[in-house]
Order: structure tokens, then sequence, then C-alpha cells
């Protein structure tokens, strides 16, 4: 059984939000609906670094295990997807999940919620593969025309990997012996050339 | 004086009755759940297969809280990178708000059945007198049973969208359950707008009379309305019980506001953290609330004899007054307005 995973290469991603457009244009997402967005945290600053972040298809997800209405399931591939057509829009995803994955279009009057949208993994949802039903509610199953998901195949820097985890996690892998190589190479501490470093990452982060 | 007769002999039976099919129907939903709680719908195969990010997401959380930064997606929290407050709201939720209040309520409903069961109705010593005395106007009427309506709705629609996982999705299916759930969403919604006017003509309507007044309430309170000691103790015009049951509404109420008016609005730039907080203070004051309203209804309804009547004709029987309301009654007695029926009055 595999489970599909994304991965954001800090070293690598430059913000160009290549895999927001990718994803919107893919999926035509109603407006004010972001299935990805980059994060750039010390931006300007020594440090800075960004990330890719949508829905991490958690294996147990905080969303599942809270919706009122059971929306959710995973799939073979791992893959947590929700069915629209049971979801209520309460909102209660949003509270659980720690990455900001949900997101709702306003509905009605009172910016009311609509029903849930998130990454699908470009897997759809639970409708007929590839139907235009599926299209209007999910946006595009590319995954069930044997493709990965589009923000992850658009990178332009290949900082964002989507796959089997296994896979994602070797090719990570293989990055930071290289890097680690080059680094010494060049007598840098390995300690201040990766994300978790505190030594050259003080300060604070701009809003 | 025939019809009255008629619906003394009758009363009884068909009370037990309604008392015993609104407690099934409270507590029944409850059972199945019960068993559904402890299951874990967690996958552990899923869950062996390790994340690639892992180590880079607690390298996120571990540089010194610093997870917040900008983004070009504009939004609520977009720049925050992970936000895991929501574990801590995610598990009082489901361990703690489910189970406990299921317990409470299940609780309280068994202690009235109970109490029924081996004492029985709250009878009017003296007997009927066939003398009316006014109680409640018209318009005091109105604001209660408007309240009762948007109150029940509300309350109804609250606990299927807290329970309805557990206990009516394997009786409906998720299909069934959607469409239960959407209608008590939208309800939610709408009733809740209703409640902010009901509850203020509530808290106006009944202000002066339920102020506490602590020589009366207070000996009220320390004999237990009489359960305690035998005697009756002396009573106003709603007793202490009565003036907490006033201030649980009104508190509760406000707090139920409040916190539903958060989450009702997503649109104020309100994050994630005071959601969570917003609907776990909108859960405990629910219960706390939902389960003082069983004890009401028990009292107001078969629980004793002579009380509904006040609330439905505005009227109540002058034993009756004399032996909960003593005080009131001499108040009435004393301005001459024994006998003379609420909707004569005005």
């Amino acid at each position: 059984m595999a489970a599909m995973k994304f991965y954001c290469d800090a070293e690598r991603c430059i913000e160009c939000n290549g895999c927001v457009t990718a994803c919107k244009n893919v999926n035509e997402v109603p407006w004010g609906v972001n299935r990805r967005r980059v994060v750039t945290i010390k931006d300007g600053e020594p440090g800075e670094r960004s990330l890719s972040v949508a829905c991490m298809h958690c294996a147990d997800a905080p969303c599942a295990a809270v919706c009122p209405v059971d929306c959710f399931y995973t799939t073979d591939d791992g893959i947590v997807l929700h069915d629209k057509d049971i979801c209520i829009g309460c909102g209660y995803c949003f509270y659980a999940c720690p990455f900001g994955a949900p997101q709702f279009p306003t509905d009605g009057a009172f910016a009311s919620r609509g029903k849930m949208d998130k990454c699908t993994f470009c897997a759809g949802g639970p409708l007929e593969d590839n139907s235009s039903e599926e299209f209007r509610k999910y946006g595009s199953n590319r995954i069930a025309e044997g493709k990965l998901p589009a923000c992850a195949e658009m990178c332009a820097t290949k900082a964002l990997l989507a796959g089997d985890a296994d896979m994602v996690s070797e090719i990570y892998r293989k990055r930071v012996v290289n890097r680690a190589q080059a680094a010494l190479g060049k007598g840098v501490q390995l300690r201040n050339r990766n994300f978790g470093s505190k030594v050259d990452m003080k300060g604070k982060a701009t809003n | 004086m025939t019809m009255t007769t008629t619906r003394s002999s009758y009363g009884p039976l068909m009370l037990k009755g309604m008392l015993a099919t609104v407690l099934l129907v409270l507590i029944l939903p409850l059972v199945p759940y019960v068993f559904a709680v402890n299951t874990d719908a967690s996958s552990p195969a899923a869950a062996s297969v390790p994340n690639p990010g892992a180590d880079l997401w607690r390298a996120v959380r571990q540089r010194d809280s610093i997870t917040a930064g900008i983004s070009q997606v504009k939004g609520v929290e977009t720049g925050v990178l992970i936000n895991p407050s929501g574990k801590a709201w995610l598990e009082f939720r489901k361990e703690k708000l489910i189970p406990y209040s299921a317990y409470v309520f299940a609780g309280i409903a068994s202690a009235l059945l109970l109490y029924f069961l081996l004492h029985g109705r709250i009878r009017i010593k003296e007997g009927r007198s066939g003398v009316l005395v006014p109680r409640y106007s018209r318009y005091e009427r109105w604001v209660h049973w408007i309240m009762v309506v948007v109150f029940m709705a509300l309350a109804l629609t609250g606990v299927i969208l807290l329970y309805g996982r557990f206990v009516l999705i394997p009786l409906l299916g998720p299909e069934g359950f959607h469409v239960t759930a959407q209608l008590s969403k939208w309800l939610h919604d709408i009733m809740g707008p209703i409640f902010i006017i009901s509850l203020l003509f509530m808290a106006f309507s009944f202000f002066r009379e339920a102020l506490f007044n602590f020589k009366v309430d207070g000996n009220w309170l320390l004999h237990a309305g009489g359960y305690l000691g035998g005697k009756h103790p002396s009573s106003g015009k709603i007793n202490a019980g009565q003036k907490g049951w006033y201030w649980a509404v009104v508190f509760g109420g406000l707090a139920l506001i409040g916190s539903g008016l958060v989450m009702y609005f997503p649109n104020f730039q309100q994050g994630r953290e005071i959601m969570q907080d917003a609907n776990m203070i909108h859960g405990l004051a629910a219960v706390f609330v939902i389960a003082f309203m069983f004890i009401h209804i028990y009292l107001a309804s078969v629980g004793m004899e002579g009380s509904l009547e006040c609330m439905t004709s505005g009227n109540c029987d002058e034993n009756w007054a004399e032996e909960q309301h003593d005080l009131w009654y001499e108040e009435m007695k004393e301005e001459g307005r024994i006998g003379i029926p609420s909707n004569r009055e005005q």
C-alpha cells in the first residue's frame, strides 16, 4: 500500500508561487479558495526560507477525526479526500487542521461557510473519475490518469516533491547527502546549512 | 367542573406515559454511543509509512516558535506555517465534551425518572380550590413560549451535531445523516440571531422577580426548596431554584451568544485559536443550560401538579399559590387580585 505525500525542500523553494498558480489553474478553484500557499519566513533577512504548504494527507488526520458528519476518507494511496455531498460546512476541520488546509468559499449571507474545499492531491473525489461533476466539485483527477499533482510537476526548482513517501524520502536523502558533501568541501558547518539551524536564523520573523 | 374531573382522572396515567416517552427518547440515542466512543478510525497500515516531511516540520516547530511569515496568499493566518493548537481542542471535544455531556444528560434524566417513580408527582396538598390567581400575563407567556421554541430548536440541532456522528450515522447512514445535519446547521444558524432577541425579552421581562432576596431565598436554599426538612419554605413570586434557572439562562445564554457570534462570522480576521476557544465555551455553556432545562421541564410539567397551567392559561390555583409561593400569594391577596383570571384582567 502506497502512501502519497508531499515534501517541500526549503533549500530549493524560491517562492515563485508556481505551485499555487498550477493548482488554481488545474483545479479551477473558486475565488478566495487557496488549496496551496507558499509561506516565507524571515523575508528579506539572512536565513530566509520558503515552504509550500497544502493538505499534508495525514495518516491520522485531525480533520477526519473531528468531522461531525464523517465525510473524510483515505484512499488506497493514502490520500485524504472528502465528500462534498456529505459536508455541511461547519468549519470544524479548519479549527483542527494545523496546516490551515481546509478552505471555505463564502456561501450566502453573513460570510457563512460553503462546503469545504482542500487539496485533493489532484485525486478528485468520490464521484466517477474525471466526470464533469467530479471536476466541478473537486477539480481534476490526475492520479486517475497516472499523473502526479500539478503543483509538484510544475515546480521549476523541483523543491516540491509529490509521490509515494518512500520514493520522495529517497530523492530527498540523496539531496541531503550531496549537499553535505558540497558543504563539507567548502568548510561550512553542516548545521548552518539546514532549516533547523538556530545559528544564523535568530531575529524576529517578518510579518 | 365536569371538564376538570375528566382531566384529573386521565391525567396521571397520560402524564406518566408522556414522561416515560420523553425520557426514553432522550436516553435511547445515547446508548449506542457508549459502545462507539472507544473505536478508533486510524488505520495502523497507513501510519506505518513515515512521512518524509516529519523531520522538516519538527524543525519548523522547534525553531524558537517562529512559525509565522508572509504569504502571497492573503487571508487569515495564511502566513502561519503550522499551528498545532487544534489538537487540544479536538481532544477536548472528542474525549471530554462528547462523553461527559452524555453522562450528564443521561444522569439527570435518570435521576428525575427515579425520583418520579419513587415519589411520584408533587400534589397540591389541599387539593384544587377552583379559585384562580393570575400569575403570568399574556405578554410574559408569549415571551416564554417563543423562547421555548427557539431554545428547543437550538438545543436539539446542537445535540444532533454533537452526537450525530456516533449515534445517527449508524442509524441513518452517511447520506441520510447529511440531510439531518445540514438542516440542523441551517436551523442552528437561523435560530441563533432570533435567540439573541428572545433572550433580551426574557431577561428584561423576568428581571425584577428574579433578583435574589437573601433572607427568603437563603432560607429556601437551606431547606433545598422543601425537599429537606419536610415543611415548604417561604418564597416570593418565584423561588430561589427558579431564580437560579433565570440566571443560568441569562448568563449561559450570553456565553452562548458571544461564542456563537465568533463562530458565526468567520470574516473578522479571528484565527483558529479564538474559534477553538469559542467552540469550547459554546459546548460547555450549552451542556450547562440544557442540563438545567431538564430539571425545569420536569418540575414545570409532570413533576408538580398545578405548575404547567401557570404558563399555559396564565393562572394558578389558589391553594397551589399558597403552598408554593406563600409570600407572593399574600401580596396578591392584599392587592385583591385573587379570583380574577389573567385573561380577564387586562
